[in-house]
């Protein structure tokens, strides 16, 4: 007896998680979601498909910049605090060396504000661009001419470090410095 | 026999918890519907199994089986291909709806709109079934634009610009502006859907970002930062009569129009921490909406139709102890809390309202991998979306 009722629920109790694996599974079923990629549509279209549209920036408000070009860290990051874009004293010396190796020619500088994971992305995207505008306008007031300086902000889309702690975040936050050789 | 009982009584702690999870949720009554299906053909039971999910997904109604339903649904294909629909009214037997749809290549469609005639039989209200969500996928470092159906089928790419963010749709569904950094820097593009092809909107030197149409179609409301700081500006759809709304110390992000047109919500850091601010839509002085939480970012605000029973509301995503949830501003009033209807722990983002302003989807993020997840906010109700790729975040429901 004791045998039969323990088969019994041992029969229940793997009925009753198989129903409720298949409910949990239904969605992915019925979705029948066809990933992206394999689509049949106008798919993957390449950057060459953009029409010239309404251009407003003007031809020279900014130079180009490549993927190659954004390798190329050679200056230490301006760290920040959370949720704020001050300089903060200790990196004072980091935007003296930035400023001082622009002295003497003519090349510009790309400036990147990055913001750490712990916020939401359009906010993100806002507080990277202040970072970056706190950096231009420091590095305007030791004496590089505005018109050689530019900002991109990737709010929280390009972390420097992939984990998930104080650590990773205060690395995170931060500005980076690309030269452009032209 | 002992078998057979196993499996009866396997079968009904399946239907019971299938039934708990469809009938009062918060106090709520859903209109339970009995679907009994298009007959015994393929076709007849893949109608059955999409349209069964529609109801699932709908909101306005829940499955049950015949014995609890208030509704029965009943259908038949027919030997040209063609599908007819019956929904009868149990206790007065009253057919709500009776309807024949010609033969369709498209069975997917032709299940959504017969879902929709339901949800329009039964409530009055307009379903959701035939919607579109754009939203972002992660494909290895890059994340691209992709549209697909409401219910998470037909996920199809639509950009291939390395990063992509924040997409937002025309008033006709035709078209959706992002940010794309297809040149390394946020510009605001837009996508025709029907063709592929794509224009720039914005590429003004420094930040060109969170785009969002008016409800009219002719004008964007969007954050730039070619003055200095992000400010919040509005221009032509079809380029030019930029006006800048803002002029603050902090930066502003986010717009979104109410459906009148004639104020934008928008987030400002401007004395501190980010909250919600309401403008009219040729500026002056903003009305500040939140003030708790200490903060609250990415405002939705719903558009119900016109005769619908939901009233228009803005959705946003609020930090509570370090956590994201998805919480409502219920109406107006400057300097308002926030009520928090998805707190679970997990990282909740991007509210975006279905066109009948009832449903809402928004990412869930739980060790840090992205899901899209719809709510119903009457109900409280959960329900997650198939997995797309490796991840999909930044949900935009379309009209």
């Amino acid at each position: 007896m004791q045998s039969r009722v323990l088969t019994h629920t041992t029969i229940l109790a793997l009925v009753a998680t198989l129903s409720l694996v298949g409910c949990k599974k239904k969605p992915t079923q019925l979705g029948g979601p066809t990933g992206p990629g394999t689509a049949t549509g106008p798919s993957a279209v390449t950057p060459s498909d953009i029409g010239p549209g309404v251009t407003i920036g003007g031809p020279g408000a900014r130079p180009d910049v490549t993927s190659a070009d954004l390798e190329k860290r050679v200056f230490a990051p301006v760290y920040f605090d959370y949720d704020s874009a001050k300089i903060k004293p200790s990196e004072m010396s980091k935007l003296q060396a930035v400023a001082d190796a622009l002295r003497g020619n003519n090349k510009k500088l790309l400036i990147e504000g990055h913001c750490d994971e712990r916020g939401t992305a359009e906010y993100n995207r806002a507080l990277g661009e202040r970072r970056a505008q706190a950096a231009l306008a420091e590095l305007k007031r030791l004496g590089i001419d505005a018109s050689r300086l530019s900002t991109i902000s990737y709010g929280k889309e390009r972390p420097v470090d992939p984990g998930h702690d104080d650590t990773a975040w205060s690395r995170n936050r931060r500005c980076e410095f690309v030269p452009l050789d032209r | 026999m002992k078998r057979l009982l196993a499996f009866v009584f396997g079968l009904a702690v399946f239907q019971v918890a299938a039934h708990a999870q469809v009938t009062v949720v918060k106090g709520f009554q859903k209109r339970l519907v009995a679907v009994n299906g298009f007959g015994g053909s393929a076709l007849g039971a893949r109608l059955a199994e999409i349209v069964a999910n529609d109801v699932r997904l709908s909101g306005y109604l829940g499955l049950a089986r015949a014995d609890a339903a208030e509704f029965v649904q009943q259908g038949n294909v027919r030997s040209d291909g063609s599908v007819e629909c019956f929904v009868t009214h149990v206790v007065t037997k009253k057919m709500v709806l009776s309807k024949a749809y010609p033969a369709r290549g498209d069975t997917r469609r032709l299940a959504h709109e017969i879902s929709d005639d339901m949800v329009k039989a039964i409530t009055g209200q307009r379903g959701i079934a035939q919607t579109k969500i754009a939203c972002i996928v992660k494909r290895g470092r890059n994340k691209e634009l992709a549209v697909m159906d409401y219910d998470g089928a037909n996920a199809r790419q639509f950009s291939n610009d390395g990063l992509c963010a924040h997409p937002r749709w025309s008033p006709d569904g035709t078209r959706i502006l992002y940010t794309s950094y297809w040149r390394n820097y946020p510009d605001i593009l837009e996508v025709n859907l029907l063709t592929g092809q794509r224009r720039v909107v914005a590429q003004f030197p420094g930040l060109n970002s969170g785009a969002d149409y008016s409800p009219d179609g002719q004008l964007v409301a969007l954050t730039l930062s070619k003055d200095g700081n992000p400010e919040l500006y509005t221009m032509n759809a079809g380029g030019g009569g930029l006006r800048r709304l803002t002029n603050t110390r902090g930066a502003e992000s986010s717009p979104v129009w109410s459906p009148d047109g004639r104020q934008i919500a928008f987030v400002s850091d401007e004395r501190g921490s980010p909250q919600v601010y309401v403008i009219g839509r040729d500026g002056g002085e903003p009305d500040r909406l939140t003030v708790s939480p200490s903060y609250n970012t990415e405002p939705a605000w719903s558009r119900p139709p016109a005769g619908s029973d939901m009233r228009p509301m803005i959705a946003v995503t609020s930090r509570v102890g370090g956590k994201f949830q998805i919480g409502l501003v219920e109406t107006l009033a400057p300097g308002q809390g926030v009520r928090p209807v998805v707190a679970d722990g997990a990282d909740n983002e991007d509210p975006s309202w279905a066109p009948n302003g009832r449903m809402l989807v928004f990412t869930k993020t739980r060790n840090w991998r992205s899901r899209l997840y719809l709510l119903d906010v009457v109900t409280g109700e959960e329900l997650e979306l198939p997995a797309l790729g490796e991840g999909a975040s930044e949900p935009a429901w379309g009209p």
